[in-house]
């Protein structure tokens, strides 16, 4: 077996193609959007595009850094690194909130951003925990470290408060389900407390996170159904909560669902039926009331934010166009990206999603698609959309060729990361999916995000150019 | 167990999420573009209708009579309103911090509000981002006190508007006045937006599409705040606006000046044209007003009711809307009806018998020249019998009937008993009674010439603009032709209207009014004439004086008050240079007592450009005549 003889022997020349095209593409877009004529050259540090080149090159050079140590080292220091981006999660609650959430931390000139690099904390340290362990070995306790891992520094970032970074988070779940690390166990105990009732596994446990965000796109139906209170024609002048609406809705299917597992299951398993039908009766009605809960008790315009999305936004009255007001930021964006047709409106011709006119708002950060799609068009905006799914591709197939468990749930904790990121922010550009306000990966400008992901794919591509060493 | 299978589910995530990003892509960017493409230029684009300045109007000696005077407009955007110090800001521009604050929830009510047909509501689209005036039409002097301060209350800028001025405060019935357009007007013609200015009468409205000149248009890409910046594709689709070159009016400016000067203290008219071309020298209605009153909405909200209510009606126009009876100014006409239709000679004499009418002492009259120069009703009562009652019937009630729709056919060819197609609004048509007219008023075949005689002297029924007057003498001036009467001399560099270089000939040849010119010049120039005050050393003046018989209705009985007093004269009598009609209302006097000597003054400082008839002169001017009501 040929030991690597060179430190790019094994190198991944396809994802660092992508990468510095990503890279290039949004130093363009950030140039076209943020042009100022008082500052022509593309290296002026006092504009954005100045500011981008140079948080490549500090970025090109951590990954230089990353590059050099041994893959080895990231693996023994896991528990460190992880505390390190932790202490910064919380050294950051106490600094003076910038628009009101504490999530930067200055250094000099410059602020970062603890939460862009606590990703990267999570993931080796999750994948280091989830290495140790043999598949046949897992238990409640596993399940419960695992989620520890995620969730503290999750917690912590819900504190600054920053929404966008606590969504992206979840994308842990599916690196745990990818591992097939099972909720079983902590499903199993819950279930066998009930007297006579003994699993040896639940389809939910084991395919939990796949089946929880099912359900929770079909709790998104639930706000649609209850959003309306109810007016009776008995009770005139009163309002019932809509969600008696979706109670009645689960009542029913679950006795619907009851008389149908009778028939089906043999007459021994009547009771099982019965449990099965009580147990998605009491799950449902819970999740569902938690959902419509939360829901109400959240912040008034990320509430809007979601009525929006859903289509079941009703404007007080007096407020003026929903597309003047709360959906501002949504319409415009989307008038960016509508208007660029198919071929665009031509490089540096954007006059809705650019700086010089602010109609769509953080058009450099996390609005960078709509410029993009407005001056490239659908030729354009197809191509970065292709090119997206193509480097998740990529990162997934590194990681399925990696002999060590620890790199491949590292890989995958990159390639969901990148995916969440990709996938939330294009889908809000183009409406599909509620604002949340995360960046574009390697395209929006902004230090922080450029070097967490260029850290992150660094990192891959160590090891994946060490993945031979190792025998596992 | 093995897990690899469970990469699928992850991959099939990636891939579905990327499809279904790009169908909705190709839905956003290739189907429904249109529709964003319009929500793009809603918001980010904007069309700017550049309105030139209205077009500058110059006198026939190239005096600046409506020109366009800067002022300034002190602009608010709520948004930007921060720290407001409304004590202090009030005390910038003489405002109690209460009148300050009215004044923004004046604006925010009543600024924006418009008429939604769809809602059939008055809406008001007040937005915070938009620039709303806080102050109107500021003087240079005015907002140079107040700019300096201007940076300290943000949201407050100065934006430079123009307004008219009429240098020579004379001519305001002639030149009319703007005023802001109704809601009706802009729903009638898109060039109009609210606050924009039109023409309410005069030239200013006749002219109205000439005055106001081209809309350019600007195509402008623009910032959420609304600000510009900068313009759409380079200018592609841009338009200039484009001013009018200038209008140039006949008016004499100072001749009109003068007139009005003449008429002070007086009611009444005087109507100056250039027989030559049918340009209005001067068109005096007195009382008149300063045009500049009317300029701006400070100033029209102040005086405009004032000008209404005014019993002596400054704001209409008397040449144009006034119908007065002619009197004797009229027997001229009769003389050259008379001798076309043949039924009286050059030569012809009828005894002053003052039978039927009234006369004054003078020898009988033994020509036309003659009548004229006496005036003499009982000939002019004979000669007008022979027009209407030619014994073409047996039927002297059926021959009437037939006369005198020959004499009106004549009269409408001097441009009488129809409205003149001058170029202005308001003009009425007097009166030339027909055989309809009197048919309607007595019945058929009820009566004939002895009923309706009073129309031989220019009385009874007949009734004359005091413009159709001066277009009368103009036409005796051309002996037999005119030109409509008309203000503007050229638009933009061309020509007048093409129907003023028509030459409209009346049913009488030429050769029939020597006799009746000279009979005007003896009236003038000969002892016993009736206009010796007319007179002006070293020109021949031809004229016609009338006293008019006034009566009013009070309490349903006609009541006899004073006597006006009307000249028509034009001078030179060869290559005559200005015709002029002049009324005097209710002086008690005769046509040769007021009017004539008003209108030889008017000529004299035409001709002559400046007046030596002192006396004269400082008579009229000293005269309190009208009656003030």
């Amino acid at each position: 077996m040929r030991k690597n003889d060179s430190i790019t022997g094994n190198f991944d020349w396809i994802l660092f193609g992508i990468y510095i095209l990503l890279i290039v593409f949004g130093i363009s877009t950030i140039y076209s959007v943020t042009y100022n004529p008082e500052h022509p050259s593309i290296f002026s540090f006092s504009e954005m595009y100045g500011r981008q080149i140079f948080f490549v090159g500090v970025s090109l050079f951590l990954g230089l850094l990353v590059f050099l140590i041994d893959s080895d080292i990231y693996r023994k220091f896991s528990i460190p690194i992880y505390l390190f981006t932790l202490s910064l999660l919380i050294i950051v609650l106490f600094t003076k909130p910038i628009n009101g959430a504490h999530s930067w931390l200055g250094l000099g000139a410059f602020g970062i951003q603890p939460g862009e690099f606590a990703k990267i904390g999570t993931a080796i340290l999750l994948a280091n925990y989830m290495s140790s362990f043999n598949v046949k070995q897992q238990n409640g306790q596993t399940v419960i470290v695992s989620l520890a891992i995620i969730a503290i520094p999750m917690l912590l970032i819900l504190l600054q408060p920053d929404a966008g970074t606590f969504v992206v988070f979840t994308a842990f779940f599916f690196v745990m389900y990818r591992e097939g690390l099972t909720f079983d166990p902590i499903v199993l105990r819950i279930v066998n407390a009930i007297p006579g009732v003994r699993f040896k596994s639940t389809w939910l446990g084991t395919h939990f996170i796949p089946i929880l965000f099912v359900v929770v796109f079909l709790l998104v139906i639930t706000l649609i159904i209850s959003h309306k209170p109810i007016l009776l024609d008995a009770y005139p002048g009163e309002e019932f909560s809509g969600y008696w609406r979706m109670f009645i809705a689960l009542f029913v299917t679950s006795i619907l669902g009851y008389l149908i597992m009778r028939s089906i299951f043999a007459k021994r398993d009547a009771r099982r039926a019965l449990v099965i039908a009580l147990m998605a009766f009491s799950t449902s009605v819970a999740l569902t009331a938690t959902v419509q809960f939360g829901f109400e008790s959240l912040p008034p315009h990320q509430k809007t934010r979601i009525e929006l999305w859903l289509g079941i936004y009703e404007p007080e009255e007096g407020t003026g166009k929903v597309e003047d007001g709360a959906d501002y930021n949504r319409s415009r964006a989307m008038t960016a990206v509508g208007s660029g047709g198919f071929s665009g409106k031509g490089y540096r011709e954007a006059n809705v999603a650019t700086t010089k006119t602010e109609h769509v708002p953080e058009c450099e950060t996390d609005f960078i698609f709509s410029p993009w799609a407005e001056e490239r068009g659908f030729v354009g905006s197809i191509f970065l959309v292709i090119l997206y799914t193509f480097l998740l591709l990529r990162v997934i197939t590194i990681a399925e060729r990696q002999r060590s468990k620890y790199n491949r749930v590292y890989a995958y904790s990159v390639a969901m990361i990148l995916f969440y990121h990709f996938a939330i922010n294009i889908g809000m550009n183009i409406g599909l999916v509620p604002i949340i306000g995360i960046p574009l990966p390697l395209f929006s400008y902004g230090g922080s995000s450029m070097m967490a992901f260029s850290v992150m794919i660094f990192l891959l591509l160590k090891l994946d150019s060490q993945r031979k060493d190792v025998l596992n | 167990m093995n897990f690899d299978t469970r990469k699928y589910v992850i991959i099939s995530f990636f891939v579905i999420t990327g499809l279904m990003y790009g169908i909705k892509l190709f839905y956003m960017q290739v189907v429904d573009t249109e529709t964003w493409k319009l929500e793009a230029q809603r918001i980010a684009e904007r069309r700017i209708e550049v309105t030139p300045p209205r077009a500058v109007v110059f006198d026939r000696n190239g005096n600046k009579v409506i020109e366009n005077k800067t002022y300034y407009n002190l602009m608010m955007i709520e948004e930007e309103m921060v720290d407001f110090d409304t004590v202090a800001f009030g005390k910038l521009i003489g405002m109690t911090k209460e009148e300050v604050l009215a004044r923004i929830e004046e604006i925010k009510e009543g600024e924006g509000k418009y008429f939604n047909p769809h809602t059939k509501e008055y809406q008001t689209n007040y937005q915070r981002i938009r620039p709303y005036p806080f102050l109107k039409e500021l003087t240079a002097d005015e907002i140079a006190r107040i700019a300096p301060q201007l940076d300290n209350f943000k949201g407050f800028y100065e934006e430079v508007t123009s307004m008219r001025n009429y240098p020579y405060r004379s001519g305001a019935n002639i030149l009319g006045y703007l005023a802001e357009v109704t809601q009706e007007e802009i729903d009638r013609d898109r060039f109009y937006k609210p606050a924009y200015k039109i023409g309410r009468a005069g030239i200013e409205r006749f002219y109205e599409k000439e005055f106001r000149g081209k809309k350019g248009v600007k195509y402008i890409v623009t910032s959420a705040r609304q600000n510009t910046v900068g313009s759409f594709e380079d200018g592609r689709y841009d338009t200039t606006a484009i001013q009018s070159q200038g209008i140039v009016l006949g008016l004499d400016i100072d001749l009109q000046a003068y007139g009005e000067k003449l008429m002070q203290n007086k009611k009444g008219c005087i109507v100056a044209i250039e027989p030559a071309t049918g340009e209005i020298l001067a068109m005096v209605s007195a009382p008149t007003y300063d045009p500049n009153l009317l300029v701006g909405r400070k100033n029209i909200n102040e005086h405009y009711p004032k000008l209404v209510e005014d019993g002596n009606k400054p704001l209409f126009p008397r040449p144009l809307a006034s119908e007065y009876m002619p009197g004797s100014t009229f027997k001229p006409i009769q003389a050259l009806i008379a001798m076309q239709e043949g039924v009286v000679q050059a030569n012809t004499g009828f005894p002053c018998n003052k039978s039927v009418v009234g006369c004054h002492n003078h020898p009988h009259p033994g020509s036309v020249t003659q009548a004229v120069q006496y005036s003499c009703n009982p000939y002019f009562y004979a000669l007008t019998r022979r027009i209407i009652q030619q014994g073409k019937h047996k039927s002297s009630f059926k021959d009437s009937e037939v006369g005198i729709d020959i004499w009106a056919e004549y009269m409408h060819s001097f441009g009488l008993g129809k409205k003149l197609k001058t170029d202005i609004t308001g003009l009425r048509a007097g009166n030339i009674p027909d055989s309809k007219y009197y048919d309607h008023w007595r019945g058929k075949g009820q009566w004939k010439f002895s009923a309706i005689q009073s129309i031989s002297i220019g009385q009874g029924e007949v009734q004359l603009t005091p413009l159709q007057m001066a277009n009368v003498a103009a036409i005796m001036a051309n002996r037999g032709w005119f030109y409509t009467p008309h203000f503007v001399k050229s638009i933009d560099g061309g020509g007048p209207r093409e129907e003023y270089t028509v030459k409209n000939r009346t049913m009488v040849d030429s050769k029939h009014f020597p006799p009746v010119v000279e009979g005007m010049r003896r009236c003038v120039h000969e002892p016993g004439g009736t206009a010796s005050r007319a007179r002006i050393p070293g020109v021949i003046t031809c004229g016609k004086t009338g006293t008019v018989e006034n009566f009013k209705l009070v309490n349903g009985r006609l009541i006899k008050k004073p006597n006006h007093s009307v000249f028509i004269a034009f001078a030179p009598m060869d290559n005559p240079k200005i015709a002029i009609a002049v009324f005097v209302e209710n002086t008690g006097g005769g046509g040769g007592t007021w009017a004539a000597p008003i209108a030889s003054l008017v000529i004299e400082k035409y001709l002559n450009g400046e007046v030596k008839s002192v006396e004269k002169e400082k008579r009229i001017l000293d005269a309190k005549l009208s009656l003030w009501e």
